[in-house]
């Protein structure tokens, strides 16, 4: 009777001690001034990679800006969340780091799953979160005003995408297999796909028979025997590119090579590795390999930290949603220095409300791609690139970009 | 095009088998579900993997891949059961469950999160039979599942210790009266199933060339369904359960559709277990399992 | 005032021990269910479509979908007679991962995409009902009911020959448990707003599982120890950053190893209480 209190009292006691020991830094700002953003990364779990590589992204942000005499004299201070690819720890970060530790705006959460619960909250606590890789659409559009995404509707950039696809690779049938558990996926493989392939008059060979596997899936050989035997021109692959490269490997192993089209999920250094000869066509808003004078720069400093971080894969280079998140906090910091945002407790709520109308009214920000704004549903007007991945790199084919009407290009 | 899907469906239950025979081992002589089987396969395809990178003949690899698993299966089995092998089978299970977000953590520390991939496709070379076209490791594939099951058959019925875990598998009080003692036993039903599992993993990742760290989950939960529909007691059954499933999943995928593959596997998993509970192959219906 | 940080937490563990009731019922009888996230996901589907597509009010759609994932749980409950310990365990799992799948192919509610348009609840509302069906175990597990119950899960051969009808006991539990469940789907989607397929998998049953087990699979009160360790623990252990996991993983164990009737039992009830139970 006794020990078995004891032991009970135990198990709580060392939980109490956790807490205490683990209990956050105190929420107060300092008495120095201090400007506080938040972010949401996903750095456990299957997308581990890309929280971990965006960590250290936004690390190497605070120190250039504390570097250069903070944000309007204060000192910044990125709070980066875990929320290990679930979608309810996601929802809880929020409620953190705009609640407790006062984030004048918080950048993520990544995925789209997360993005949807995300989302509401970021109107409930009235603070700006702004994702960095959520392609699925409507995402944004749905949580207005406080949501915002920068990237661009999967439905835009296919408009470009396709019509390259078609002309560079004479492609006149395709046969479409996507992830159908994968909610950004599906959609574009069930509905965005299909209905682009006939704006541009190719045939959709397995229109009525669809093809799909689901996430965590190593065997795609009975999908990609299907695909083979129906001979097409060319192979739409709608998945996240872990799972991409399965269904690319399986078409190489069949001795299907045939020139594969996708969304923004495709990019990627891993799935330049899983089959050489088989050309890739995917859109991206940023690739290491980009020229000019900002993206350059940008890859010099992050590259090698990046590398240097343990965990990470020693050949690793800064990918899309690095770029994208390191141009969400700039953004908010550059909506800190132009709208007068104090960063004093009183001043919350009003500052965070500068920031959101910083941020709908944007035009023209300088970003690592070219001019980045946003549009009425609160997703990015930005240029993008359509890239051909062949023989391990990828390479730039055509600038677009996402205007909406009524709003000035890039 | 049909021959074509029944190789397909013939490796996918080769691998199948492997798995369902490395969760049977523990869960029919012990009666305990080992929800860290999945990491242990997931284990064997990384040590596989590094082997191959490391330019090791696939022979080694296959062994380091075993070896490694075995190893950690051994462990799991001094923390992970022994403890709780009078407890209700539901505690041993939850505690393999913690190994197995454990294993999952570390493998996303040591390896990342991205599929590792080989550069060149181990033993690519293709033959083709008329329609249908088998690629070497394939063929590996498919013998090394045959060889290892047959060892493993060769083990359980004719060799003493076989014998004993038989034994236990029938009746652990009256094991232990007769002199079988369960201790060592354990052990050794861990570290073979762990073996299995890890053979599984190595040949799974060459033959794919591409694995995560989360590569067992999915694979882990149709090889349960399989143990279930070949008989978790028999080994035979498994064999002939894991092509049946991979085929069934294949065909359904080729001609169903492949949106409710997992509606079709699973539901043969509850039809068998209502209709026959004892598996295809199961003997008499005593199947009534363990206190939960 | 609280902070929505914790109330955003309070709410998850509502939710958390609301499902990990539906499991301690089912357990009570000595059936394992793998399979609850399916009852759950039954619960949040049926009731987001009740509130969203035709108005209903939330109270009252929880009670139909309640209503009708109980009758699922019975219809599941019959063929689950025939099977015992883990071979039940295993079709229960089976079951969840068929109604997971199906939700992924329903695109009437989204399939894939998942269901939006939910009002968002508040926490005070989510633990009134969190409360209110622990209330109601607690008294159950005073009544006559209960003692069947653990009559069945002793030794069910001799609780037929006393005279017990096993069979009601028994369905009964799995459609008491569908109904909990359903409620905790219900809530979770209307505190989430949006819900999708993925939400309602074998990770969600495992975790209801893992609250009864860790805070004590023989007291009602065990599933709320267990529900609030399982949603606090991980974020106390942010600090561990990349190994969070992993620690939480061994900690798992070493819970079971220390005491593997859970945080709470009967005993430990019993001194809290000052008397002793049986």
């Amino acid at each position: 009777m006794k020990s078995s209190l004891i032991s009970a009292l135990c198990v709580a006691g060392v939980s109490a001690a956790l807490t205490t020991a683990a209990a956050g830094p105190g929420n107060a700002q300092q008495a120095d001034r201090e400007i506080v953003l938040g972010a949401i990364v996903p750095s456990s779990g299957p997308f581990a990679e890309w929280g971990r590589a965006n960590t250290v992204t936004l690390q190497m942000l605070e120190k250039q800006i504390n570097g250069t005499g903070g944000v309007n004299g204060a000192k910044l201070r990125i709070t980066i969340l875990d929320d290990a690819t679930k979608p309810a720890q996601a929802t809880n970060n929020l409620r953190k780091l705009a609640g407790d530790d006062k984030a004048l705006a918080v950048a993520g959460p990544l995925t789209s799953s997360a993005a949807e619960v995300t989302f509401p909250v970021a109107n409930e606590m009235k603070t700006v979160a702004t994702s960095q890789a959520s392609s699925k659409p409507g995402v944004a559009k749905l949580n207005r005003p406080w949501a915002f995404r920068n990237t661009i509707d999967e439905g835009v950039l296919g408009r470009t995408t396709v019509p390259y696809y078609k002309k560079s690779f004479n492609i006149k049938s395709v046969a479409i297999i996507f992830d159908a558990k994968d909610a950004t996926a599906a959609t574009v493989g069930s509905k965005i796909m299909p209905a682009l392939m006939k704006e541009n008059e190719i045939e959709v060979l397995n229109a009525n028979d669809p093809l799909s596997f689901s996430t965590g899936d190593l065997d795609v050989s009975a999908q990609v025997t299907k695909m083979k035997a129906l001979n097409p021109d060319g192979v739409v692959v709608s998945a996240d590119y872990s799972q991409a490269v399965t269904v690319i490997r399986e078409m190489k192993r069949q001795g299907m090579i045939k020139p594969v089209v996708g969304s923004t999920q495709l990019i990627s250094s891993a799935i330049l590795k899983a089959a050489p000869e088989i050309p890739i066509v995917a859109p991206a808003t940023f690739y290491a390999s980009m020229k000019g004078e900002k993206p350059e720069k940008f890859v010099d400093e992050l590259q090698p930290l990046l590398r240097k971080t343990s965990g990470l894969p020693p050949e690793i280079e800064p990918s899309m949603y690095d770029a994208n998140i390191y141009e969400i906090v700039s953004i908010y910091i550059d909506a800190i220095k132009s709208t007068g945002v104090t960063g004093k407790p009183e001043d919350i709520e009003a500052d965070r409300a500068k920031i959101r109308d910083h941020m709908a009214k944007l035009v023209g920000f300088p970003g690592l791609g070219g001019p980045i704004g946003f549009n009425d549903d609160g997703d990015a007007i930005k240029a993008f690139y359509i890239l051909q991945g062949e023989n391990g790199a990828w390479q730039s084919k055509v600038r677009g970009c996402s205007t909406a009407p009524g709003h000035p290009g890039c | 095009m049909l021959l074509q899907q029944l190789v397909n469906g013939l490796t996918l239950g080769a691998v199948y088998t492997l798995i369902a025979l490395s969760f049977s081992l523990v869960m029919g002589i012990l009666g305990v579900l080992n929800l860290a089987i999945a990491e242990l396969f997931m284990l064997g395809g990384y040590f596989g993997f590094a082997a191959i990178l490391a330019k090791l003949p696939l022979p080694v690899a296959l062994l380091a891949g075993m070896a490694g698993a075995a190893l950690v299966a051994a462990v799991i089995e001094k923390i992970g059961y022994q403890p709780f092998r009078d407890a209700p089978v539901v505690t041993p299970m939850l505690s393999t469950l913690g190994f197995s977000i454990i294993l999952q953590n570390v493998a996303t520390n040591l390896w990342g999160s991205d599929p590792l991939q080989l550069p060149d496709e181990v033993l690519a070379a293709r033959f083709t039979f008329g329609p249908v076209s088998v690629s070497a490791m394939q063929l590996v594939v498919l013998g090394a599942t045959v060889i290892l099951v047959a060892l493993l058959a060769f083990v359980v019925q004719r060799t003493s210790m076989g014998r004993a875990l038989r034994a236990i598998a029938e009746n652990r009080d009256v094991a232990r009266l007769l002199g079988v003692s369960a201790g060592p036993l354990t052990l050794v039903a861990f570290t073979l199933s762990g073996a299995l599992a890890g053979a599984a993993g190595v040949l799974v990742g060459l033959h794919y060339a591409a694995i995560t760290p989360y590569v067992g989950v999915e694979i882990g939960l149709k090889a349960i369904a399989v143990m279930v529909v070949g008989g978790t007691k028999r080994i035979w059954g498994a064999l002939i359960a894991g092509p049946l499933i991979g085929v069934a999943e294949v065909m359904t995928t080729a001609y169903g559709g492949s949106q409710i593959r997992d509606f079709v596997v699973y539901g043969l998993m509850i039809t068998i277990l209502l209709l026959r509970p004892q598996g295809l192959l199961g003997g008499a219906r005593t199947e009534q399992g363990p206190r939960v | 005032m609280m902070s929505t940080y914790y109330a955003g937490l309070l709410a998850d563990v509502g939710i958390l021990l609301l499902g990990a009731l539906s499991v301690y019922i089912i357990l009570a009888t000595g059936q394992l269910s793998l399979g609850n996230a399916g009852f759950m996901g039954i619960g949040a589907y049926l009731t987001s479509y009740l509130t969203v597509t035709t108005g209903i009010p939330l109270t009252l759609a929880l009670v139909i979908a309640a209503a009708a994932s109980g009758a699922t749980g019975v219809v599941v409950g019959f063929p689950a007679l025939r099977l015992k310990g883990i071979y039940l365990a295993m079709a229960t799992l089976g079951f969840g991962e068929m109604v997971r799948s199906f939700f992924l192919n329903f695109d009437a509610m989204g399939g894939a995409g998942g269901f939006h348009g939910m009002r968002h609840v508040s926490v005070a509302y989510i633990w009134t009902w969190a409360a209110a069906i622990l209330l109601l175990v607690a008294l159950l597990e005073r009544s006559q009911v209960w003692l069947e119950m653990r009559a069945v899960r002793d030794d069910e051969t001799a609780a037929g020959l006393v005279g017990l009808n096993t069979t009601t006991i028994k369905v009964g539990s799995f459609g008491f448990a569908a109904a909990v469940a359903a409620i905790a789907g219900g809530l979770f989607a209307h505190h989430h707003v949006y819900i999708e397929p993925g939400n309602f998998s074998f990770e969600r049953s495992i975790d209801f599982v893992l609250a009864v087990i860790l805070g004590g699979s023989t007291v009602g009160a065990g599933a709320l120890v267990g529900a609030l360790l399982l949603v606090m623990l991980p974020e106390y252990l942010r600090f561990l950053a990349e190994w969070r996991f992993a620690i939480f993983g061994a900690l798992l164990i070493a819970m079971l190893l220390v005491r593997r009737q859970g945080i709470l039992d009967r005993s430990l009830f019993g001194v809290f209480r000052f008397r002793r139970s049986a």
